[in-house]
């Protein structure tokens, strides 16, 4: 199945400590080659600070081999390079863990006043946040992201905006929360983020390739906020689809993401309405990423052929069964995609045998007709099952044009009465010129 | 100008041409004019008169010009009062001759007078206060013409040749009298007193003057105008327009001949004695040229020492001839050639070599003396010659550099590195440029238009030894120029190896570079390196061609659409919108081949709708119809012309245009067969139908079009198999399809397309007599897989276009008898007219209301509303900018 595996085509986007899950997962799937995957990973610590993490996996790859003495000067330089910095920034250090202290300045309206405030009570310095900075860029390196996390978010509540470190600090806090899995804040950064880049253009100079850049690495970030939180699945359709800039960005450089995108939408029962804009925009990027789900799509609304959209849903559950990010909705998106092509099937029959019904949504016939008979108990369909013969057969009829023309005039009569009713009171306005009647 | 003038004869035409000349000149006569009525000027009597009776006649000739009766009787009896005020100086000044511009003038307006007077139909248009004007303007003018019928008469023998005379001088004599202000105002500021003693003065000098007067003017002429001082005025030529003129004129024409000689003789002289002065030597100097064409000239005499100092003095001698009016350019051209031989027997080095061949080659551009105009054959055989001569040279001396930033003085001819002004470009530009405007020259139905076409390869391949020898010197701007040219040879050829390399065939070379890669190339290095947005449009707009020449749709539309612009191309200047038009063409052609009909038609709409797309893609111009154009617009219409062999096939336009119209406008006209809010989708297409329908008798389709009207009948009935017939037959194949590189897959395609498009519009059609249809029988009827059929039907069903549905277990189409019979739809139809009624009601009292209480508040939400409405409309017009905002893909170009 590595031919949809998406983690090579993700991991260009990501960052070196967000790649790891990728590949945890891709080792406990097996699909690839245990040794490469080994090697891979090292290739990945080989450039962060995590010396004892690299050393156990090189004890995996080459069981008898010595562990080199780099690495081990290494992990001792690394060590007292830490202490080093966090000499640097001892004041801030004991602001942080002083909870009181903590209270009173996020109580504080902007970050002026809380720098005039540490300084005076803390011997403060602006220069220490830049070491502090480094210091929690040095922590996230060691793979010590809930530490890396406080210490930027004292960042973030000192730095002002425009500052040159505010947007690398946001991403680090990014990061860092998820990493450490910590889902609701990890969203909360994701907003800031992506609001400090749709709205500051001009950081950027101008320079929309950058622009772009930066939205393709959120968007690829935001994944792992997305299909972890709760609310992840109505965002994530809000900002892939209906944010021009971030579906600009998608098509552009990684219509790969169409695949959590069309997940998304089809896992999320209340956005039918999304999935005509979706088909639209899997229709026109279909010559550079074509996946089973986009195809599942496309055949489904596109050319109604359901058998095609069947053998794609057959296909569909082993990708899903294979994606870091699908896994855990893989039954929930068995039973929408089955409910999908059972809506579209009724919307255009009128009489649907059971045993063929089974076929398509891959069940066999006493289950489907279960499955049937639960549908319209919970009165989602006007449709009678037909035991004898097998078959289902729709109740709605469509609308006679006698209907039509009633449901056309009936609210012209109470709209003409109003415009009726506001023609009189303006007459009377003008023939009435009593004072205190201008208020009109 | 309108009709009338253009029957009239040769005077009138000629006075208008003289009207365009003259015009500069007027701000310095009225200057003086009104000067004259605040201080005093100082100027003679006879000037003075004549100025009035000529700006009175000036004003006479612009009425005539729009047919202004009523002023024009008005200027005419102005005239007259100011000729009886004149009339005491001419008798006195000229001897009681009537100045000869007066009478031209009332010849002239005799001439227009009866002209309108003849023409009953003119008259009868005219309005009520211009014709009674007429007619009294015509009994005056008689009576009038009585006084000066000898004059007339006179006038009338010979009326061309002082005209010519006048107009030749007139241009000096303003010039003169321009240079002439600065003294007067000077006067000006003198007293008054002063002014009245100079004024006498100068009266009496002219009055001296005026005997001798003819003689000196005659000589002086064509020659140096510095010799007309200050005190000259344009009275001597006024004076000199007698009717001893012809004697003159000979005499002139004979002079200047003299004169011409004689100056020639002296430059030879003065060459000779310059070479004298070298000291070099007594070698003479032999003259060659005009007189004795067939001698060769020779450059140096036998034995002088020729070294790398004397052939460059010799080249700037030849050089500082350029460009003079009397020098013979082909005689440079040949001093030059042989200079060059000189040079290259004794060996003086490449930098003189390549010094020679740029003056060679800016000689014989210059030969062309017109721009707009292609140079001679033989001369373009030499100047290709030349110039991949001397770019071979280029290219083998390393150590050489050429460009237009060196001045003289820092030239070095002589150790390298060598350096050398001049620049490269511009002549590789200008080499360009004559060969298209040579192609443009030729009939492109003749040999002779194959066999300048051979000489693209030549042109091109000095195009790719310029890239060369730039990429050498890696200036980005220069580089991307020549790109551009490079491109604009490129881009409209078809490389079939591109196709091949799609379809993976195997005897395909793999390792060579097809022309989109190339294209790719060069496109992308200007998109990065430009900083003009032309250079960088126009590539754009080649590589989308390109693209969509070589079927790479996508490519080519999402070129398309983030560049953005079709928003800006009608800010451009007419070739790049030519170009655009052009790489339009191409896109719809493209999308009809991957079978986007909708996509196809969008492109193609705005090119077929205004039934111009000759002009359109500039292929030729449209018959001239009421003086639409100027000679002037239309010599720059035809500058704009594409050559031939770059033509795209109107036929093959117009047909996939149509075709692809009636793919969908048949099923939408079947759909909404009732409906009245049905939008035609195209113009051209439904005027050829009914245009069809009126026809009593419709014989078998002869045309093209013909053929695809009889087809789109055929679908309407949903009888796909004729249909198929008129669209794919021998004779469409041979006018249409085998045009296309893949002519059997888009035949394949299009027969598909017919089919589906059939069922659709049968089932519009049809549906209402059926009760439930077998998908089986459908699938038989119109040849499809059972399958497709089904999709079809399914997407009708949920588009409700529809009212059905299938039944799975008899495999039909169950339709519902919902079709609303005529009544009922014709009451749908009145409701949405009462809604529609009602809308508009409401949105009237909303301004009102706005109007009258809400004054200030209002009045913004006012505004948008309508603008709300003009944004509808203006999208209506671009239909492939609709469908842009739809997929609204804002993509950045950089990112390509």
């Amino acid at each position: 199945m590595a031919k949809f595996d998406l983690t090579p085509k993700m991991g260009q986007y990501l960052d070196r400590h967000l790649v790891f899950p990728l590949l945890e997962f891709l080792s406990a799937k097996g699909i690839y080659n245990e040794t490469e995957l080994l090697k891979a990973k090292l290739d990945i610590l080989s450039k962060t600070n995590m010396i004892d993490y690299a050393i156990d996996i090189r004890k995996q790859l080459y069981p008898d081999d010595e562990i080199p003495d780099d690495l081990k000067q290494r992990r001792s330089h690394v060590v007292s390079q830490l202490q080093e910095l966090q000499q640097e920034v001892e004041p801030i250090l004991t602001v942080i863990t002083d909870e009181e202290v903590m209270k009173n300045m996020e109580s504080m309206r902007d970050s002026k006043t809380l720098i005039n405030f540490l300084s005076k009570d803390y011997k403060f310095e602006i220069e220490m946040i830049d070491s502090l900075h480094k210091l929690a860029k040095y922590r996230y390196e060691c793979g010590n992201y809930s530490v890396s996390t406080s210490y930027l978010y004292f960042c973030l509540l000192v730095l002002p905006p425009n500052d040159k470190n505010y947007l690398s600090v946001l991403w680090g806090k990014f990061a860092s929360e998820i990493l450490y899995q910590n889902w609701d804040s990890a969203l909360e950064d994701l907003n800031k983020l992506r609001e400090y880049i749709d709205s500051n253009p001009n950081q950027f100079s101008g320079n929309s390739l950058q622009l772009l850049q930066q939205r393709t690495w959120l968007i690829h970030w935001s994944l792992f906020v997305f299909f972890n939180h709760a609310l992840g699945r109505e965002l994530i359709i809000e900002l892939f689809l209906y944010r021009p800039h971030y579906l600009n960005a998608i098509q552009t450089m990684c219509p790969h993401i169409l695949r959590y995108l069309a997940t998304a939408v089809i896992i999320n029962r209340g956005r039918r309405s999304a999935l005509k804009d979706l088909v639209k925009v899997i229709q026109q990027e279909s010559y550079t990423y074509r996946d089973p789900i986009t195809e599942f799509l496309e055949h489904l609304y596109v050319n109604f052929d359901f058998d095609g959209a069947r053998q794609k849903l057959h296909e569909c559950q082993t990708v899903l069964l294979n994606d870091f990010f699908l896994i855990s909705c893989l039954d929930e998106f068995v039973e929408n995609a089955r409910l999908m092509i059972f809506e579209t099937f009724c919307r255009i029959h009128q009489c649907i045998s059971i045993g063929m019904l089974a076929e398509k949504l891959n069940m066999n016939p006493d289950e489907a007709e279960c499955w049937i008979v639960n549908l319209i108990r919970n009165a989602r369909l006007d449709a009678k099952i037909d035991s004898k013969l097998g078959h289902v057969v729709m109740g709605a009829q469509p609308l006679s044009p006698y209907q039509q023309l009633i449901e056309k005039i009936d609210s012209l009569s109470v709209r003409s009465e109003t415009l009726c009713g506001l023609i009189d009171r303006k007459l009377r306005a003008r023939t009435d010129i009593r004072w205190g009647n201008q208020d009109f | 100008m309108s009709r009338f003038f253009a029957g009239s004869d040769s005077d009138s035409d000629s006075s208008s041409e003289e009207e365009i000349i003259q015009r500069p000149a007027v701000p310095a006569f009225t200057f003086s004019d009104d000067e004259e009525e605040v201080k005093r000027v100082v100027r003679s009597a006879k000037e003075k008169r004549y100025e009035e009776l000529t700006n009175i006649i000036k004003q006479i000739r612009n009425y005539k010009k729009i047919k202004d009766m009523s002023s024009m009787l008005n200027s005419f009896e102005e005239l007259q009062k100011a000729y009886q005020k004149a009339a005491p100086v001419i008798i006195k000044e000229e001897n009681g001759q009537t100045p000869r511009f007066f009478i031209r003038c009332l010849s002239e307006m005799e001439d227009f007078i009866n002209e309108m007077w003849e023409d009953r139909e003119g008259r009868k248009n005219m309005s009520k206060n211009n014709s009674k004007s007429l007619t009294s303007m015509r009994q005056k003018l008689r009576k009038y013409l009585k006084d000066f019928e000898d004059d007339l008469s006179k006038f009338r023998e010979n009326p061309e040749q002082p005209d010519d005379e006048e107009e030749e001088e007139k241009p000096d004599v303003e010039l003169d009298s321009e240079n002439e202000a600065p003294p007067k105002n000077q006067f000006l500021k003198t007293p008054a007193k002063q002014a009245v003693i100079d004024d006498k003065d100068e009266s009496s000098d002219d009055d001296d003057d005026w005997p001798s007067d003819s003689d000196t003017s005659s000589t002086s002429t064509d020659d140096d105008e510095g010799k007309y001082s200050g005190k000259y005025n344009r009275k001597r030529f006024l004076k000199t327009a007698g009717p001893d003129h012809e004697v003159e004129d000979e005499d002139k024409a004979i002079r200047k001949e003299e004169k011409r000689k004689e100056r020639k003789e002296k430059e030879r002289r003065k060459i000779k004695k310059e070479d004298e002065e070298d000291g070099e030597g007594e070698w003479e100097t032999v003259r060659g040229g005009v007189a004795i064409p067939s001698e060769k000239p020779k450059m140096f005499a036998k034995d002088a020492e020729i070294d790398l100092s004397l052939v460059i003095k010799k080249l700037s001698e030849i050089m500082a001839a350029r460009g003079k009016k009397r020098t013979d350019r082909r005689e440079q051209i040949e001093l030059l050639h042989e200079l060059q031989n000189v040079s290259e027997q004794h060996q003086l080095g490449s930098a003189i070599y390549i010094k020679i061949k740029l003056a060679i080659i800016s000689g014989i551009f210059d030969y062309n003396p017109k721009v707009s105009d292609a140079m001679k054959p033989e001369y373009w055989v030499k100047l290709l010659e030349r110039m991949s001569e001397m770019l071979s040279m280029l290219l083998n001396t390393s150590n050489l550099v050429v460009s237009e930033t060196i001045t003289e003085e820092m030239e070095n001819l002589e150790e390298p590195p060598f350096r050398i002004r001049g620049c490269i470009l511009t002549s590789v530009e200008r080499l360009d440029d004559e060969f298209t405007k040579l192609l443009k020259e030729c009939d492109p139905h003749s040999n002779e238009y194959v066999e300048r076409l051979k000489d693209e390869c030549k042109v091109s391949n000095i195009i790719d030894k310029t890239m060369k020898y730039l990429e050498r010197t890696n200036v980005p701007s220069e580089l991307c120029r020549i790109y551009l040219r490079k491109i604009e040879h490129l881009y409209y050829k078809f490389d079939p190896r591109v196709l091949q390399k799609k379809s993976g065939d195997s005897t395909a070379p793999k390792d060579e570079m097809t022309s989109v890669q190339e294209m790719e190339k060069l496109c992308k290095f200007i998109y990065a390196k430009d900083s003009t947005d032309r250079l960088r449009t126009r590539a754009i707009l080649s590589h989308i061609y390109h693209h969509a020449l070589h079927d790479n749709w996508f490519q080519a539309r999402d070129l398309v659409l983030m560049s953005h612009l079709q928003e800006t191309i009608q800010h451009s200047d007419p070739s790049t919108q030519i170009l655009y038009n052009r790489m339009m063409a191409h896109l719809g052609l493209c999308a009809f081949r991957h079978a986007n009909i909708k996509d196809a038609h969008n492109c193609l709409v705005d090119l077929m709708m205004t039934g111009k797309p000759k002009e359109l893609l500039a292929q030729g111009l449209l018959p001239q119809r009421q003086h639409e154009r100027s000679k002037e617009q239309e010599k720059i219409e035809k500058q704009r012309q594409m050559p031939f062999h770059m033509h795209i096939n109107l036929e093959l336009l117009e047909c996939v245009y149509l075709v692809s119209a009636m793919l969908i406008e048949i099923p939408y006209m079947a759909a909404h067969e009732f409906d009245a809010r049905r939008r035609m989708i195209s113009k051209t297409f439904y005027q050829q139908l009914r245009s069809s329908e009126r026809q009593s008798l419709v014989g078998p389709p002869e045309s093209m079009r013909e053929h695809v009207v009889a087809a789109a009948k055929a679908m309407r009935n949903g009888n796909w198999a004729a249909c198929n017939n008129f669209i794919i037959n021998e004779k469409m194949n041979a006018k249409v399809w085998d045009l296309f590189y893949q002519a059997d897959q888009v035949r394949g395609m299009l027969t598909k397309l017919i089919k589906e498009e059939s069922l659709r519009t049968y089932l519009f059609t049809y549906s209402h007599v059926y009760d439930s249809i077998s998908m089986q029988i459908l699938a038989e009827m119109f040849d499809l897989g059972k399958p497709v059929v089904h999709s079809i039907i399914s997407k009708m069903i949920i588009n409700e276009e529809l009212m059905a549905s299938l039944d799975d277990p008899t495999q039909t189409v169950v339709m519902h008898r919902s079709e609303p019979s005529r009544l009922q739809s014709l009451a749908l139809q009145l409701a949405d007219k009462i809604n529609n009624f009602v809308d508009s009601n409401e949105r009237i009292l909303e301004t009102k209301q706005g109007n009258f209480f809400l004054r200030g508040a209002n009045q913004v939400n006012k505004g948008n509303f309508r603008g709300d409405r003009q944004n509808y409309r203006g999208s209506n017009n671009q239909n492939w900018d609709r469908q842009r905002r739809d997929r609204d893909r804002n993509r950045e170009k950089d990112n390509y």
